[in-house]
């Protein structure tokens, strides 16, 4: 098979490549990390935690329903702008 | 240390004996993500992610298949994984190598005729169907026997030798007309 040549050179050049030699300590220095994160955030504090979000959110909402309109007659305030400032007085038609 | 005392070392919580057993299986795991993925960083990584992966899962082994065979299914669905979420990654990755390859013993035109018959390759391997791909990396990169594959990949070892046969068909199909001249 003529192919086989250059794919048989390719995989062992390949398989020469060697990986970094800090790898296994790169990985243990991982697996070390996540067991800390997990070591400092222990169960019962993420559940309190979880728990004061959802009351203050509970807290809100309650305190937002209870809210009622109170039923008073509106005001409507009626400006009469020419009575304010006539603005016929400026037409010289009628100052004539 | 066998591999049985690491194990029960490992999940009793003896992180030395974790190291030992990556000391021991980090080449097998990163030669076969290197057939996969071609390139020395991307196969850092999966290994990584793999060994990870190995350390969170060890007391779900149930000790029915040999470590190695179990640490090489875990190995090839996560190369296959990566592959399939890496897909524009890498075929950039393909193009950049044609130009970044450098070698004092060749001219610039050999150089690159040489990296441009690496990436025909590489593609036809990459092409081929998965379980044709796992048969021919294991068999290839790991020079594994045909009843360990079979062990691997669950299947019976004619099924993994009529694998290797239709991979070797395929690749001398694809890529006879560019080097088997």
């Amino acid at each position: 098979m003529h192919t086989e040549h250059p794919i048989d050179e390719l995989i062992r050049r390949e398989k020469e490549t060697e990986p970094n030699p800090f790898l296994v300590t790169r990985v243990m220095a991982k697996i070390e990390g996540a067991k800390k994160m997990r070591s400092r955030a222990p169960l019962w504090q993420t559940i309190t935690l979880a728990a004061g979000i959802a009351a203050v959110a509970f807290l809100g909402v309650s305190i937002g329903n209870s809210y009622v309109e109170n039923g008073t007659a509106e005001v409507a305030l009626n400006i009469n702008d020419r009575q304010i400032e006539n603005l016929g007085y400026y037409n010289l038609g009628d100052n004539e | 240390m066998s591999d049985e005392q690491l194990i029960r070392e490992i999940t009793a919580g003896n992180d030395a004996a974790f190291k030992t057993l990556m000391e021991r299986y980090q080449q097998q795991v990163f030669r076969t993500v290197m057939g996969f993925v071609h390139t020395k960083e991307d196969a850092e990584d999966i290994t990584q992610e793999i060994f990870i992966r190995v350390y969170q899962s060890l007391n779900t082994f149930q000790g029915e298949s040999e470590l190695s065979t179990w640490l090489y299914r875990i190995t090839l669905n996560m190369s296959l994984n990566f592959l399939r979420s890496n897909r524009k990654k890498r075929m950039l990755q393909s193009l950049e190598a044609l130009f970044t390859l450098r070698s004092e013993e060749k001219t610039p035109l050999e150089e690159l005729e040489s990296a441009e018959r690496d990436r025909r390759i590489r593609q036809a391997i990459d092409s081929l169907p998965e379980r044709q791909r796992m048969a021919f990396i294991l068999s290839r990169y790991e020079e594994l026997p045909q009843k360990k594959i079979a062990a691997v990949m669950n299947r019976s070892e004619g099924a993994v030798e009529q694998l290797l046969q239709r991979a070797k068909e395929n690749l001398q199909k694809k890529l006879s007309s560019t080097i088997g001249k």
